[in-house]
């Protein structure tokens, strides 16, 4: 069996922010759009994870520490945000989020 | 300080704080308004003049006002201000066709006169600070003081497209600022003076490590920018529709006084300080100012307009100017000089004119005039002198600025093709003004001119419209008539600055002029370099 | 661990050098509190005053204790995490008067508007102590962790108008491009981290190490100066400097400025235009100056395009614009690129680049006066819908309101870089350094962008002065904002006192010249 190396993780790390960073140009409902944020955040997190093991110091876990707090409250404000905006347009989707043109 | 240096700070001040009152809405009723008007425009002229008679040609500045801590230390920027033998004849015609554009305006009866007063007192003010600025910065600050009044002046009391004019004269009056301005910040910093004014620079030339190659791009940026500020070709068609638009006393103001903040650049900064740029510029400054002269002036006699006709003159006799600065010689930079002078009382003068005519005729299309001479003689005198000035004719002020730069023309071989152009575009003057005149003031009056008679019979010139008119015209022919009151000054100053200049030029093959022994014993006013 | 070892740590952590930062904090509570436990509509109010009234006591001392007590030391505290200085104490008290116009801007805004008062003060005040901190770093940690605070308390701010759509929707796009900046930044970081905490097994030297805290400055400036060419290395300070260039509005991270300044409530769009871009730029020019000095060769060429395009964008942009606020939000893009060619030249300047740092803050201190200038009276038009600021609202305000007229035209003028304000000064000063380090092509970038920005800005002043459009019997009767403005109150002289500091900086310097 392969040994799992550092590389691994960040990879996976890569392939998450990735896969957030899509998600966030292609999905049309702002839930989701949160969602792929959330991702990438924590796709960020294991590349700091393993960096800090690799470089057997602790700075990055407790970097990590902080990006979840901030994570959290994010996510908090958005969702506060995003049902405030339920309320008034009925609709999570991006395309009905087009008042604000020239 | 002294009385004759709180002089000339009190006529930068004085309109400045006026500027404010007015906008203050100090005064309220109409002859509180004119009483402040009179006061406002009337002590800078006043002053202006007093100082005129007061300069002795002592070397350097005269009724110096210093103040070393503005700020921006680095850049060597200090409040001083100064008369010398070039800005001093320039002072007085600025203070003098402020007067007029002023007193001009207080009897215009345009509505909203306060906000109008305020926006052209603090012209005034910045067209004073203009000339009698020795720093360098603040010579340009104050030319940018007329910007914002322009824009509004333009746009509220203008004529025909006055909406996009006013842009558009903005537009270009910022464009030309800010090139120039590079240039001036390159300069300053090129050439590590501790102060940034002319002398300071100049002392400090030779040690700086400015190479010719640099020196050539900042006196081209200085040319350009200064160009179409002054609107030379190609850059000259926002000025003719511009001064078309404004309102008359915007008009005088900016054809008389401030078009010459770029020619006064170039002959008391960049020339001086850059002469071997100044000399390789100088054939394609010379090109294009014939073009001014022979292109813009067939335009000028393409009109049909009288102020149309007058702006595109205008345009015209800066080709003039921009010929004797190519020259580089004494002779042709003091004779720009004494153009300057003259041209800005004459243009402003016709301004002056036409707005009356307008006032009687209710129009400015001259072949719907006719034999408005019949009744307003006094008038129709005026602007022939006005006319004949503008020409070249000689006993008026404007004939010894173009004498003298056709003179130096004459004296290199290789500036005569410019000569025998030059010399065609006083016939076209003398075709398009004489010709405007003929169809005005003679002939016979119009079907439209009777109608209007008929509902508001025509008056020759009332005193308050004769007062700014003969002021102006008593100025011009001050200089034509003694011409030594400026030139000498203006001489000494020029062969100063442009000493080195002028041994480079007599390098030069002198032309099918007469031998230097036969001019030395001439005693003119141009004694160069005696 | 013993004590001895925690006593090393805590003797550097000088909690006394953050006391405005902790008392605006604390400030911010009393604020919430004030309005939380309270009953009557008009004790509302009072929390506003509170607040207007506190961030006026706080900046006194704060000036009082820097100019006059001179309480400024240059050093470092909490283990190299802050730093503290004269750039440092003038960036604060910048962000202290910026957060003061807001609340009074807001103060009045929030009376018409019947919005929440407590919140709105909190909010502001918290995000200031966020700015203020920010500027102070020295450590990707507190930079993070500061960077966020401001941008959690921003989210919320743009979005407080909860009646309108335009507002919320303003605030979940900021909220979306916001999150994406701060994950681009942080992946950034990341990187740097990663490369700094293992430095020979990414292929990279380090020779002596200061301190083995990959997330500092001061290591990463020696790690990146010995290795200006490492693929991971450069492309972690690209990130980061393309989530800063979101906070500052350059190009191409300008697509959410339009919109967000668009939908958010005035004195928020204010704020953003001011403190976030200030704050944007003195982190961007001392990370230039710091940590990524050693990779000047390659961000030289990269700031300059991204400058260029920023400043021709911003300003063709800004001329096609109907809304006024979408205008001021692009020329605020386009200004941002003008302080671009700021933080290059000061890469170039040898030795200190202290000098380019002072023009930076004349220029932003100018911007600051002008755009609370035009904003402040911008917020006095009632216009039915607060996000749609058209040309034609402020058509003959010279005769309805001559003195907002007034206050609006210097403003403007100001902005575009007119003498003599101060925005002129702020333009030359950066023409003259620009010179100096022989940044040509920027040189003409700008001129270009001035002379393009004088066609929106005056056609306002256009708008504002001219008669008006002649009105056909026909036409709908138009709604004037401008007929009861009502009582004005405090921000009269407020924006008189701008408008006079516009006037007497752009003609007299006085003593600040000497730091040029």
């Amino acid at each position: 069996m392969l040994s799992v190396t550092p590389q691994h993780f960040l990879i996976l790390s890569f392939l998450l922010v990735g896969i957030g960073f899509l998600g966030l140009l292609i999905r049309r409902n702002v839930l989701l759009m949160l969602m792929s944020l959330e991702l990438m955040l924590n796709g960020i997190n294991v590349a700091l994870l393993t960096f800090s093991r690799v470089g057997s110091n602790l700075d990055g876990g407790i970097f990590v520490f902080f990006i979840m707090t901030v994570a959290a409250a994010e996510v908090a404000v958005g969702l506060a945000l995003l049902v405030a905006l339920y309320k008034k347009r009925n609709s999570v989707l991006s395309d009905d989020m087009g008042l604000l043109k020239n | 300080m002294t009385s004759d240096a709180l002089l000339l700070l009190g006529s930068i001040l004085v309109p400045a704080i006026g500027s404010v009152l007015f906008f203050s809405g100090f005064a309220k009723d109409e002859g509180s308004l004119k009483k402040l008007g009179y006061l406002v425009f009337g002590f800078p002229c006043l002053a202006a003049v007093i100082l005129f008679f007061r300069f002795d040609g002592s070397a350097g500045y005269n009724f110096e006002v210093l103040y070393d801590r503005m700020g921006l230390q680095e850049l060597g920027i200090t409040f001083h201000l100064g008369l010398n033998g070039v800005s001093s004849p320039l002072f007085a015609m600025a203070g003098i066709v402020g007067l007029g554009a002023g007193l001009a305006a207080l009897h215009s009866g345009a509505e909203r006169m306060h906000l109008y007063l305020a926006l052209l007192a603090l012209m005034q003010a910045g067209l004073m600070g203009l000339f009698a600025s020795v720093d360098i910065f603040f010579y340009y600050l104050f030319h940018e003081f007329a910007l914002i009044p322009t824009f509004i002046m333009i746009g509220l009391w203008g004529g025909r497209d006055r909406r996009s004019i006013a842009l558009e004269i903005t537009i270009y009056l910022t464009l030309g600022a800010l090139i120039s301005l590079g240039g001036l910040v390159a300069l300053n910093i090129l050439v590590d003076a501790p102060k940034f004014d002319f002398p300071s620079i100049s002392a400090a030339l030779d040690q700086s490590s400015l190479t010719d190659s640099a020196a050539f791009k900042i006196y081209g940026l200085l040319l350009l920018g200064f160009g179409i500020l002054v609107a030379l070709f190609p850059f000259h068609t926002w000025a003719a529709r511009g001064y078309d638009t404004a309102p008359t006393s915007v008009s005088m103001l900016h054809a008389g006084v401030l078009k010459k903040f770029g020619l006064y650049g170039i002959i008391q900064i960049a020339s001086p300080l850059l002469p071997e740029a100044a000399l390789a510029w100088s054939p394609w400054l010379m090109w294009l100012a014939l073009g001014n002269i022979l292109l813009v002036g067939m335009v000028a006699v393409a009109q049909t307009n009288f102020k149309s006709m007058i702006s595109y003159g205008s345009v015209m006799h800066m080709g003039y100017c921009f010929l004797g600065i190519g020259v580089c010689s004494v002779l042709g930079v003091g004779s720009t000089v004494m153009l300057m002078c003259a041209h800005g009382l004459s243009v402003s003068l016709m301004f002056l004119l036409a707005n009356f005519v307008r006032k009687r005729s209710n129009t400015l299309e001259m072949q719907e005039i006719g034999g408005l001479g019949e009744k307003t003689p006094l008038l129709a005198c005026f602007c022939i002198a006005a006319t004949l000035a503008t020409i070249g004719l000689p006993g008026f002020g404007n004939f010894w600025g173009e004498f003298g730069i056709f003179l130096s023309l004459g004296e290199s071989h290789e500036h005569l093709i410019f000569l025998v152009l030059a010399a065609l575009g006083i016939i076209l003057s003398a075709v398009f003004g004489l010709r405007a005149i003929a169809q005005i003031f003679f002939g016979q009056e119009s079907e439209e001119l009777r109608k209007h008679a008929k509902e508001s019979p025509i008056a020759d010139l009332s005193r308050a419209e004769i007062i700014p008119a003969s002021l102006i015209l008593v100025a011009l022919l001050f200089i034509g008539l003694w011409p030594a009151s400026i030139s000498d000054r203006i001489n000494d100053e020029i062969s100063n600055r442009y000493s080195h200049l002028q041994l480079k030029n007599t390098l030069s093959k002198p032309s099918c002029c007469p031998v230097d022994e036969d001019v030395k014993s001439i005693e003119t006013p141009y004694s160069t370099s005696d | 661990m013993s004590m001895e070892t925690y006593l090393n740590f805590s003797q550097d952590n000088l909690w006394g050098e953050l006391w405005p930062e902790l008392s605006l904090c604390l400030g911010a509570l009393l604020v919430l509190g004030f309005d939380l436990f309270s009953k009557s509509s008009n004790a509302k109010k009072r929390a506003g005053s509170l607040a207007i009234f506190f961030q006026f006591i706080l900046l006194a001392a704060h000036l009082f204790d820097y100019l006059l007590l001179r309480h400024t030391f240059d050093r470092e505290s909490f283990s190299g995490m802050l730093k503290h200085g004269i750039h440092q104490d003038v960036m604060r008290s910048f962000f202290l008067l910026s957060s003061l116009l807001v609340s009074l801007l807001g103060h009045r805004y929030l009376e018409t508007r019947k919005l929440r008062v407590g919140e709105f003060h909190h909010l502001t005040m918290i995000a200031t102590a966020g700015l203020m901190l920010l500027c102070q770093t020295q450590h990707f940690l507190v930079f993070f962790v500061a960077l966020e605070t401001v941008a959690l308390c921003f989210y919320p701010l743009v979005a407080f108008d909860r009646e309108s759509p335009k507002s919320l929707e303003a605030g979940i796009k900021y909220l979306i491009f916001g999150a994406l900046s701060s994950a681009l930044l942080l992946f950034g970081i990341v990187l740097l981290y990663g490369v700094g905490s293992n430095p020979e097994a990414w292929g990279t030297t380090l020779s002596t190490v200061p301190s083995s805290d990959a997330f500092s400055f001061s290591f990463l400036y020696q790690l990146l100066s010995e290795n200006p060419n490492h693929l991971l290395l450069r492309a972690g300070v690209v990130l980061i400097i393309s989530g800063i260039a979101f906070k500052v509005g350059a190009a191409p991270f300008q697509i959410w400025v339009p919109d967000v300044y668009h939908g958010a409530p005035m004195p928020i769009t204010a704020f953003l235009a001011v403190s976030s871009k200030s704050a944007g730029f003195f982190v961007l020019i001392n990370l230039v100056n710091g940590p990524f000095a050693g990779m000047s060769e390659f961000l030289l060429p990269l700031l300059g395009f991204v400058a260029t395009f920023t400043i021709f964008f911003g300003n063709l942009a800004a001329c096609s614009q109907r809304n006024l606020k979408r205008m001021l939000g692009l020329s605020g893009v386009a200004h941002a690129g003008y302080l671009l060619v700021a933080v290059m030249a000061s890469m170039l300047l040898p030795g200190e680049s202290d000098r380019a740092v002072w023009i930076l803050f004349f220029y932003l201190f100018t911007y600051l006066l002008a755009s609370f200038a035009v904003f402040g009276v911008m917020g006095l038009a009632r216009v039915t819908d607060d996000s749609e600021h058209e040309f034609s609202d402020y058509e003959n305000l010279a005769q309805k309101k001559p003195w907002a007229a007034f206050v609006l035209v210097v403003g403007i003028g100001s902005l575009a870089g007119i003498p003599p304000f101060a925005g002129f000064i702020g333009k030359l000063l950066l023409f003259s350094v620009a010179f100096e380090t022989k940044l040509f092509l920027s040189i003409v970038a700008m001129v270009i962008g001035v002379v393009i920005s004088i066609y929106y800005y005056f056609g306002w002043i256009r708008e504002i002065c001219f008669h008006p459009r002649p009105v056909f019997e026909d036409d709908e009767a138009k709604h004037d904002p401008w007929k009861d403005v009502g009582s004005v109150g405090m921000l009269k002289p407020a924006l008189f006192s701008l408008v006079l500091a516009s006037i007497v900086l752009g003609l007299w310097q006085g003593p600040i010249g000497d730091a040029f």
